[in-house]
């Protein structure tokens, strides 16, 4: 029995290629995988073959997951895609496939009545596919939420007000849209310092997405240091008013804790160290 | 602004490639609309219109912050939950309906809300309080303007999600009130600030105030302060319950008011939108959980509240009628406060199921539903397969999330324990009190005893053991607080 290995540009736009992909071969679906990047260990007997992203492709299979299996079940799968894990593909098409079968099987069976099958895909967490995408789904979700949460902006001197990040899933598309509604007049920008990916928002404008490397803020933002490991580094013009700010927040922050109720390890719980470095009120002096 | 905004924006796009457009480049807005955040700075000390500076030397802000915050952090509701509002382009905010944290202090509590008070001045002499008349500490006020500088530049650079703003009083409950409306309307007008406000509304003060500013705030709050009104005779002389549970009505009715007529016109200005929340201090009085319990119910029932705050008692000032409390606040008993009201506003839980006159008090080594679940051992094991919603809700070891889950994915097909356990089950707690299929986990005894110590032996994940305090602690400080009940109780 030959087994089909598609190997999927890591994005969107390739996993989905990848599942278009993957139907056209009709094959049953237990004999063909999705992958992203390398594969490490190759197998014998199998085929592996490079699945190149195709826009067109991407978007039937975007509509169909949308129309098929739901509104939730597209962004649990989008969520699932921002994953660093190389099984997420995987994941995805077999989830892909449990949802459009569900679909097939609707008017048979009692649970038609009550719960059809649309929409239902990631409510069956037996389904070990459907649970690895809720699983990594909710990994994006919960990181998303801490950068909702956690991220700080700092005022430049030119005004524009810069945040930061290093997530381990690609959550930004996630979190802007937040704070472009929050501050709509402010010229903001959010930098993914691992992915090298700036959000950027102009004050009364639309956001969107630039990705390029140190070369291309020399002159303009932040100079050329883009690791973002140190917020303090001179090569940053904070404003004037920043550092007041950050001062009385910091300060701020230090009154409003109950001395009497001192719990280190009920602070690393809810605020896990590796924000820290981003946060204002955690950069010591 | 803008246009350096556009020239970094050209830099950025010659040389990067772009992932995605999301854009309308040419910006929307024409300038005249945009406010600016930016230099709205005022120096300190000489803000207009500075109403009431009550030294003759500036202050520095810093030191304000310091002094109002310091005397505001003992107000234990901090949440910004309960109203999802967008932004509407025009100026700064919106807010979210489970709320946000955005920090964690050292005590481990979020912070949410730049919590502070527009003065600690205060003409009563509340026997808990830091700030009362009677107590030589210092003193200080922000002026309106004050106020929203800090909290719109706090807000932009995402420290916080609005503003909680108390107040000692000053003058009269009236004049307070009508300081915190100044500075309420100022920022919500002139700033046109769209994020969170809680405010308190001062028990005594004019009702017209308080139906102005709910019309500006997201919640309001009055505090109970003491569980009983006898706790509050002793301790706060200048206060009476009637005061304080006029305003709560008033709020309750002007709450009820506003979604009618919502419902009728669409746009009417939303009314304390977030609903209104109170607190009690836990430990300063001698009442039983099972009175605390049956009052929270009351206001949950009777005054609609959105939530009910305990705040373990801090000891901050010398005073025969305080309790000593040596083994620092009773935070396990706040703990386990929290974990029935959980009980009672999410799982179906009535007051009188947990205590009773003849169990007064929670269990201090279990939470309290899994004291329940053992007293009621006939009610179980359920079939996780068959069994409704409610009665789910009841197992320990299974939340609000879980047993929602539960029913979702047994409706395509029989669930079993390795299910349970992919959902998020604690299946170490609730194996004893469940069936799959008609089987338990493994064989187990169906005995209170049995099942207390091994649910003791699992040990629970308080918020506080390890360097919080130690279980150890724990249990003496409990000795200490059934003694000082006792003392109390009979003097
Ligand atoms: S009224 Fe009582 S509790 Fe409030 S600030 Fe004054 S002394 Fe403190």
């Amino acid at each position: 029995m030959e087994e089909y290995y598609l190997i999927c540009e890591d994005s969107l736009e390739g996993i989905f290629t990848g599942i278009y992909d993957a139907y056209l071969k009709k094959k049953p679906h237990e004999q063909v995988h999705l992958c992203v990047g390398e594969e490490e260990n190759y197998r014998l007997f199998a085929v592996y073959e490079e699945c190149r992203p195709d826009e067109t492709k991407a978007v039937k299979v975007a509509r169909t997951i949308g129309r098929k299996l739901g509104t939730e079940a597209y962004m649990s799968i989008c969520r699932a895609l921002a994953s660093p894990e190389a099984d997420k593909a995987e994941a995805v098409y077999k989830t892909v496939v449990a949802g459009l079968s569900m679909q097939s099987s609707r008017g048979c069976g009692l649970h038609t009545v009550f719960a059809p099958a649309r929409g239902q895909v990631m409510g069956n967490l037996k389904n070990p596919f459907v649970h690895r995408v809720f699983e990594l789904a909710r990994f994006t979700a919960n990181e998303a939420h801490y950068h909702v949460e956690f991220l700080r902006f700092r005022e430049l001197e030119n005004g524009i007000l810069y945040a930061p990040i290093g997530p381990k899933n690609n959550v930004i598309t996630f979190i802007v849209p937040h704070f472009a509604d929050r501050l709509p007049l402010e010229n903001f920008v959010i930098h993914d310092t691992l992915r090298e990916i700036y959000a950027l928002h102009p004050a009364g404008g639309e956001w969107y997405l630039v990705s390029g490397g140190q070369e291309s803020w020399n002159n303009g933002l932040t100079g050329d240091n883009a690791t973002g490991d140190s917020l303090t580094d001179d090569r940053f013009n904070f404003s004037q008013e920043e550092k007041k700010y950050s001062e009385l927040f910091t300060h701020f922050f230090h009154t409003i804790a109950i001395k009497e109720r001192r719990n280190d390890q009920l602070q690393r719980n809810m605020l896990p160290l590796r924000y820290r470095k981003y946060m204002t009120e955690f950069q010591g002096k | 602004m803008a246009a350096d905004f556009g020239r970094t924006e050209l830099t950025v796009s010659e040389s990067s490639r772009r992932v995605r457009s999301n854009v309308a480049q040419e910006s929307a807005v024409s300038q005249d609309n945009i406010i600016s955040y930016r230099n709205t700075i005022l120096q300190n000390g000489t803000a207009p219109g500075g109403g009431i500076a009550s030294h003759k030397d500036p202050m520095p802000l810093m030191r304000k912050l310091e002094i109002l915050s310091d005397a505001a952090k003992y107000d234990v509701s901090c949440s910004s939950s309960g109203v999802e509002r967008k932004g509407d382009g025009t100026g700064i905010g919106n807010t979210s309906k489970a709320g946000i944290c955005h920090s964690f202090s050292a005590d481990g509590r979020c912070i949410s809300l730049l919590k502070i008070l527009f003065t600690n001045e205060c003409i009563f002499d509340c026997k808990y309080c830091i700030n009362r008349r009677s107590n030589d500490v210092p003193r200080a006020s922000f002026t309106p303007d004050e106020i929203c500088e800090l909290t719109i530049q706090f807000y932009r650079r995402n420290y916080i999600e609005g503003l909680f703003l108390s107040s000692g009083i000053l003058g009269s409950p009236s004049d307070t009130m009508e300081l915190i409306y100044e500075a309420v309307y100022k920022l919500r007008t002139v700033y046109r600030f769209q994020g969170y406000i809680h405010v308190k509304a001062i028990p005594g003060a004019d009702p017209e105030l308080v139906r102005r500013l709910g019309l500006l705030a997201d919640r309001m709050s009055v505090n109970l302060e003491l569980p009983t009104a006898e706790g509050l005779k002793t301790l706060a002389p200048n206060k009476h319950r009637k005061n304080i549970l006029a305003p709560m009505r008033q709020i309750q009715q002007g709450i009820t008011q506003n979604k009618n007529e919502i419902a009728v016109y669409r746009h009417a200005p939303s009314f304390v939108p977030a609903g209104q929340s109170t607190q009690m201090i836990i430990g300063a009085t001698p009442e039983s959980d099972y009175q605390i319990m049956m009052v929270a119910e009351s206001l949950y029932q009777k005054f609609e509240l959105k939530r009910v705050y305990y705040s373990a008692f801090v000891s901050v000032n010398e005073d025969k009628d305080l309790p000593a409390l040596p083994g620092g606040p009773p935070l396990l008993r706040e703990h386990r406060l929290y974990q029935a009201d959980w009980l009672l506003r999410f799982y179906g839980f009535e007051a009188g199921e947990l205590l009773s006159e003849a169990k007064p008090n929670f269990n201090v080594l279990l939470d309290p539903k899994a004291d329940w679940a053992l007293r009621h051992l006939e009610q179980f094991p359920v079939e996780i397969n068959r069994a409704d919603y409610r009665t789910i809700l009841r197992v320990p070891g299974i939340g609000v999330k879980s047993a929602q889950r539960i029913i979702r994915a047994r409706r395509s097909g029989n669930l079993n324990f390795e299910d349970l356990k992919k959902i998020g089950v604690t299946l170490k707690r609730a194996l004893y009190f469940i069936t799959c299929n008609g089987k338990m986990m493994y064989p187990t005894k169906v005995e209170e005893d049995y099942i207390t110590r091994n649910l003791i032996g699992e040990k629970e994940r308080l918020p506080f053991d390890r360097d919080g305090m130690t279980y150890r602690q724990l249990s003496l400080f409990d000795d200490d607080q059934e003694f000082l009940w006792k003392q109390a109780i009979s003097s």
